[in-house]
């Protein structure tokens, strides 16, 4: 790892002011920003500790439920508030990494992780997302983790969180400050798909930080279901996985949403499949059919074929356990 | 030394006692690079910015470990995995991955378990830091040292010290209500000899003991 | 079946606990990279990044101008290893034997250290590695075994073996022929292997280094930099498992010598995780074809079995997959065929059941299989061909209770509710299945010497050179000299891992406690005798050491024994057998697979430590467990790289992947093979596990995988 100026800010314009140049990153748990750092992918000139600011709260507030970014993984998925008003993002989190890592992790950090892709990891190989131009070491290689959908010729790695995607099914608002104030986007928008500039994961830009995120209240929490299909039972990533939520109302689904990770180079929300399903019975015969429309436009490369079968049985599956049927 | 700062990067703030390196050992280094040979010379002067940041990029580090205080000085790339190893002698935390994908290296910090292979040293500055030779209580082991023998908890011993350190925060978690809970809140540590049930068994224990860990 | 009892088992809390277990949870055990030494420095290794070819240009100026740096080796500059054999010196058309680190500019595989950077501290030298900049002649390179694997094969792995007819199984009535891969598997002791180098004069060398044995470590270092063997001095005290990857000296610890001998500084080397794939061997990838038969009863007409294993294209490395079709079954005829595939990889080594636990797999997969065509029970198939005598060479077995084992081990799981037909059970969403699978390995004895010195206070100190990868040599030590000399285990200290120490064979075949544990007794036993004799009148079974040596004004008493098989060992075939078996849940819908429960039970003769035996049986079957379901070392064939070099996505089991693991003992002594009536367990622990687990995996799903590793993938 090469040497680099090491700051700790008291306040948030102390921290815009220190990102300000490109060489400069965000620290704040480390977990993934220290490992790409060791291998040599990321090797920033000045690292920028946002500890000191006060961030880590988790406060009902009128937009919702109000998570600041540097609330740790480990106590976000145990907070009281999550587990009653969002347990499918309570479940997620524990899917994700293991227990020393969400007690570092932050729900920013989470956000800004980048791609577990054996080419962008090894600084040798080519990659688009690490060195732009030098081409995709995955589209013809080892794939058997990569992407089927929204995948472009640059790039096909996938988003590694498992956090996001119940963020995105819960339709949360991530908060972001820059110089010029605030602004805030949807969670689906602020990942962004690979096309011609894989090197960028998401909307944020230079200058700007991740203050928290905001998750509308909700009457998902009764049926809602996390499934993360991995190699083994704890501590991988997803091959495949699915947050499944429905506001199940006299027997009718009022609502549905899903969305899925290990499938694309953001947390794959699928909005079509959630209109299908609202108005319709919580049937193991829909939620099969709703699995079956989620693979429209899949696309598989030579390793991971095998997800155009796992990404809808695992839907089915999630669907089924968030409606009771399993 | 104040009015010339450029040379030497602002310190941060959340650190403690702003100073860095005495104004004699600078002057000294930037000295011996000026009256090196021309071979030295041409050899710094290619990477004169490094060899400048080398000496003075070092940090104060202050943490208690093991409820001793410790004031070292430090470059922010360090982890705390290697301050521990390499510089307090302190051998007991391991490394297994380097890349917080085996848990061998977990310590606590002010209580929590952490990677401590991911865990840059400055970042721990001000705080409490617990490693396995922390546990015992002089030569009285901690109850879960006790049940890691008595279960036979390990073979080699080398995942071990992380293993206690988890099994730890794992009670004081509220994590070991069940073998599969246990199962799940120590999947963070890797064990390739294939001590888990053991593992299991012995924070079973300790568990239903129902003493403070 | 005969009529099943289900008996009381082990529990982890049953038996002595470990003599250096509080070392280990105090965090006072020191492995090699622990010993860190005055003025010491770093060294790194910059591996190539290329597979095959020549290194053309490296530039090592900007890493020798960065902070820290004290040198950086190449093959330009570093010291020749004296022993190294010049390659023109070698046999044209021989391989060139192991890698020799730093010796010229062929890149041999992917990986493969070029340069070494030193610098005073960690951080330094590993970020001086990554300045080193080499560019390549590039040469085509092959890493991926080919499709018709036994085409082109030029090595050979050993003579074809046939007793009988050859290829008999096919004029069975009953008969398949089926391939199975096995993909290649990296040992990943949790400790990263690690040297540390000092130089104490010219021609005087310490190391503390990670070894399954530190006097064949002394003899290799010794004979590299032609040093009289006593002026090498090797030192592993802890060893933080190996598995097979610590049985030789590797490029890296040369390296770290030569590194130290360039600064004048001790030197520690620690392989990063990647290093571990590149560095120290792997259980290579096999290929491997059954052909079996049986009458209608059940009766094997024949077997066939073929291999063919990945080797280097600089080293032939040859196991013993077709050993176990050799052996576990009474089969009247038998072949087998073993070759080697040279490929661009860098050379395997021995791993955990070497060879065995392959081949098992593939035997014991095409036995279930044929168990289904029988439509007949798998144990019954087993027992309906047992082997009373061996069928390789017809040699009387020293003592086998494999048949004990099969009713122990079905009466744990409960395989009376195994379903005859597959894809028969299911429970909530999850298909049940139950599979089981045997091994054999083979029980050997070696010579091995044992100081024993009863001390004025009473306590007993026994040497040996030894070192010990995690089984418990010093608490099995301990108890034997404990039961022997009839004193508590409190007062004795058993000292290892040090190369001056009396002579020990390496850590490896399953054979220290055979070996080791044989000399102790034999040891004590002389010890306890010159007692006797100081006693007068044959003296009493229980000396009261202490007084003796009062009363004879001794400070210490103390033998030096070399233990020794004898001629029985030669007599008798001797094998330590096993059998897994394995309740699985397969999810339907996802493939993914759960070990619901797990009853081993292994034949190993007398259980001397029954804590730690335990564990192996544990550990060996966790083992299986992954090689069975999520193990495989992938290379990205167009850079002849590996993909998945680090433990995110080199999957090991972790803890939520693994049930309580019932492990028995049929706990019979041998008669022959040692004076101690115990044989090996490590080997058996693993060998047979991961068919069990496919097997099981058959059972519930109806999906036969024959490519290792079990991925939900492949039962989707």
């Amino acid at each position: 790892m090469k040497q680099f100026q090491y700051v700790r800010p008291a306040s948030q314009a102390a921290v815009l002011d220190a990102i300000a140049k490109p060489g400069s990153k965000i620290i704040a748990g480390g977990t993934n920003l220290v490992d790409l750092m060791k291998k040599g992918v990321m090797s920033p000139d000045k690292l920028v500790d946002i500890n000191s600011l006060p961030l880590n709260t988790i406060n009902t507030s009128p937009n919702g439920l109000h998570i600041g970014a540097l609330t740790l993984n480990s106590v976000l998925s145990e907070n009281s508030l999550v587990l009653d008003k969002h347990p499918l993002l309570s479940m997620a989190l524990k899917a994700g990494a293991s227990p020393q890592l969400r007690n570092m992790a932050t729900v920013g950090g989470n956000m800004m992780q980048r791609t577990r892709c054996a080419y962008f990891y090894d600084t040798t190989m080519p990659c688009n997302k690490r060195t732009p131009g030098t081409g995709c070491g995955a589209m013809g290689g080892y794939n058997r983790m990569h992407a089927i959908f929204g995948s472009s010729p640059q790039c096909i790695a996938v988003h590694p969180s498992d956090m996001c995607v119940a963020l995105a099914a819960l339709g949360a608002t991530v908060t972001i400050a820059g110089k010029k104030g605030e602004r805030h986007i949807p969670f689906t928008e602020f990942h962004r798909l690979p096309g011609e500039h894989p090197e960028m994961d998401n909307h944020l830009a230079t200058g700007e930080m991740i203050l928290g995120v905001d998750i509308p209240d909700n009457n998902f929490s009764k049926n809602s279901y996390y499934l993360k299909v991995r190699d083994r039972q704890s501590y991988a990533f997803a091959l495949v996985s699915v947050a499944a939520a429905l506001d199940i109302q006299g027997g009718v689904i009022k609502e549905a949403r899903l969305a899925m990770g290990g499938v694309a180079h953001k947390p794959w929300r699928l909005f079509d499949v959630e209109k299908f399903l609202a108005g319709k019975a919580p049937t193991e015969e829909n939620f099969n059919k709703a699995a079956q429309l989620a693979m429209q436009g899949a696309k598989a490369y030579e390793y991971n074929a095998f997800k155009l079968k796992l990404a809808p049985a695992t839907i089915a599956e999630a669907l089924k356990h968030a409606g009771g049927l399993a | 030394m104040s009015d010339k700062k450029p040379i030497i990067p602002p310190n941060g703030e959340g650190i403690s006692n702003g100073t860095r390196r005495d104004f004699i050992k600078q002057t000294t280094v930037l000295t011996a690079v000026a009256m090196a040979p021309g071979t030295v010379v041409k050899a710094a002067s290619d990477h004169i910015d490094e060899q400048i940041a080398a000496v003075f990029e070092k940090m104060p580090l202050k943490m208690e470990v093991n409820g001793k205080l410790q004031s070292l000085s430090v470059e922010p790339r360090s982890t705390l995995l290697d301050i521990l190893r390499e510089q307090l002698d302190l051998t007991g935390t391991k490394k297994g991955c380097d890349h917080g994908q085996c848990g061998a290296c977990t310590v606590h910090v002010d209580g929590d378990r952490v990677n401590s292979c991911l865990t840059l040293g400055v970042m721990v500055n001000g705080k409490k830091v617990t490693t396995i030779e922390g546990l015992a209580k002089g030569e009285e082991l901690h109850p879960m040292q006790e049940a890691f023998l008595k279960h036979d908890g390990f073979q080699c011993g080398y995942c071990t010290p992380g293993q206690i350190m988890s099994a730890v925060a794992c009670i004081r978690e509220g994590h070991a209500n069940s073998e599969g809970e246990i199962r799940e809140y120590m999947s963070g540590n890797i064990c390739r000899c294939g001590a888990y049930p053991n593992i299991v068994n012995a924070i079973q224990e300790v568990k239903a003991g129902g003493k403070t860990v | 079946m005969e009529t099943l009892t289900k008996q009381a088992i082990p529990t982890s809390a049953d038996g002595m606990s470990r003599v250096d277990g509080r070392a280990k949870v105090t965090g006072a055990a020191k492995y090699s990279a622990e010993y860190n030494q005055p003025n010491m420095a770093y060294a790194v290794l910059v591996g190539s990044t290329i597979t095959k070819g020549t290194v053309a240009t490296i530039d090592t100026k900007a890493a020798s101008a960065a902070p820290g740096v004290l040198a950086v080796l190449t093959y330009l500059n570093s010291p020749k290893v004296p022993g190294h054999i010049p390659t023109k010196a070698q046999k044209p058309g021989s391989k060139s034997g192991p890698l020799k680190v730093f010796y010229d500019n062929k890149v041999l595989y992917n990986g493969q250290p070029i340069a070494m950077v030193v610098a005073d501290t960690f951080e330094r030298a590993q970020y001086g590695a990554s300045l080193v900049k080499a560019t390549y002649n590039k040469e085509p390179h092959d890493t991926k075994p080919p499709k018709n694997i036994t085409q082109g094969v030029g090595a050979w792995g050993g003579k074809d073996f046939t007793k009988g007819t050859v290829d008999a199984w096919k004029t069975a009535p009953i008969k398949l022929e089926q391939e199975y891969t096995h993909p290649s598997d990296v040992h990943n002791p949790m400790e990263l292997h690690a040297i540390i180098a000092r130089w104490d004069a010219p021609d005087k060398l310490t190391v503390w280094d990670k070894t399954q044995g530190t006097q064949a470590t002394r003899d290799d270092i010794a004979k590299a930099f032609k040093l009289k063997k006593e002026d090498v001095q090797v030192n592993s005290q802890y060893v933080g498992g190996a598995f097979g990857s610590a049985l030789q000296v590797w490029p890296h610890e040369v390296a770290a010598i030569l590194g130290a001998q360039v600064v004048k500084r001790p030197v520690k080397l620690v392989l990063s995780r990647p290093d571990m794939f590149t560095s120290v061997g792997y259980r290579p990838y096999t290929w491997q074809k059954i052909g079996i038969g049986a009458t209608a009863d059940g009766k094997l007409v024949g077997i066939t079995h073929e291999a063919v294993g990945q080797t280097s294209t600089f080293e032939d490395f040859a196991e013993g997959p077709i050993n176990t079709s050799k052996g576990l079954y009474a089969s009247p005829n038998i072949t087998t065929r073993y070759k080697l595939l040279s490929l661009d990889v860098n050379t395997p080594t021995w791993m955990r059941g070497p060879g065995e636990a392959t081949g098992a797999f593939a035997l014991e997969s095409a036995l279930d299989e044929l168990s289904y065509a029988l439509k007949m029970d798998p144990i019954d198939l087993r027992m309906k061909n047992y082997a009373k005598n061996d069928p390789d060479n017809g040699k009387e077995y020293s003592s086998k209770f494999l048949d004990e084992a099969y009713a122990m081990g079905a009466a744990q799981i409960g395989w009376e509710n195994r379903q005859a037909e597959p894809r028969a059970a299911s429970q909530n969403g999850w298909l049940v299945g139950y599979g089981m699978a045997g091994g054999m390995f083979g029980a050997y004895r070696d010579v091995a010497v044992i100081k024993a010195i009863m001390k004025a206070d009473g306590t007993l100190t026994i040497q040996s050179a030894v070192s010990d990868i995690g089984p418990g040599t010093g608490t099995a030590m301990t108890i034997i000299a404990a039961n022997k000399m009839g004193i508590d285990a409190g007062k004795i200290k058993f000292e290892m891992g040090d190369s001056s120490l009396p002579d020990a064979p390496m850590q490896g075949g399953s054979a220290t406690v055979s070996a080791v544990g044989s000399a102790v007794h034999d040891a004590c036993t002389v010890l306890k005798e010159k007692f006797q004799k100081l006693m007068g009148n044959g003296g009493t079974d229980k000396p009261d050491y202490v007084k003796i040596l009062k009363d004879n004004n001794l400070p210490s008493l103390e033998v030096l024994t070399k233990s020794q098989p004898g001629p029985d060992n030669q007599k008798y075939s001797m094998q330590s057998w096993s059998v897994h078996f394995v309740k699985v849940l397969v999810h339907t819908a996802t493939g993914v697979v759960k070990i619901d429960k797990v009853a081993c039970v292994a034949d190993c003769g007398k259980i001397i430590s029954p804590k730690t035996a335990r564990s192996q049986v544990v550990g060996g079957a966790i083992g299986g467990i992954g090689m069975a379901l999520m193990e495989e070392g992938i290379i990205d064939h167009r850079y002849g790289r590996y993909v998945n070099n680090n433990f995110a996505d080199y999957h090991v089991p972790v803890s939520a992947d693994i049930p309580q693991i019932d492990a028995m003992f049929v706990n019979k002594p041998d008669p022959y093979i040692n004076p101690i009536g115990a044989k090996g367990m490590a080997e058996i622990a693993l060998i047979g596990m991961a068919p069990a687990v496919a097997n099981a995996v058959y059972n519930a799903t109806g999906k036969r995988v024959r490519d290792l590793p079990i991925t939900p993938d492949k039962l989707i």
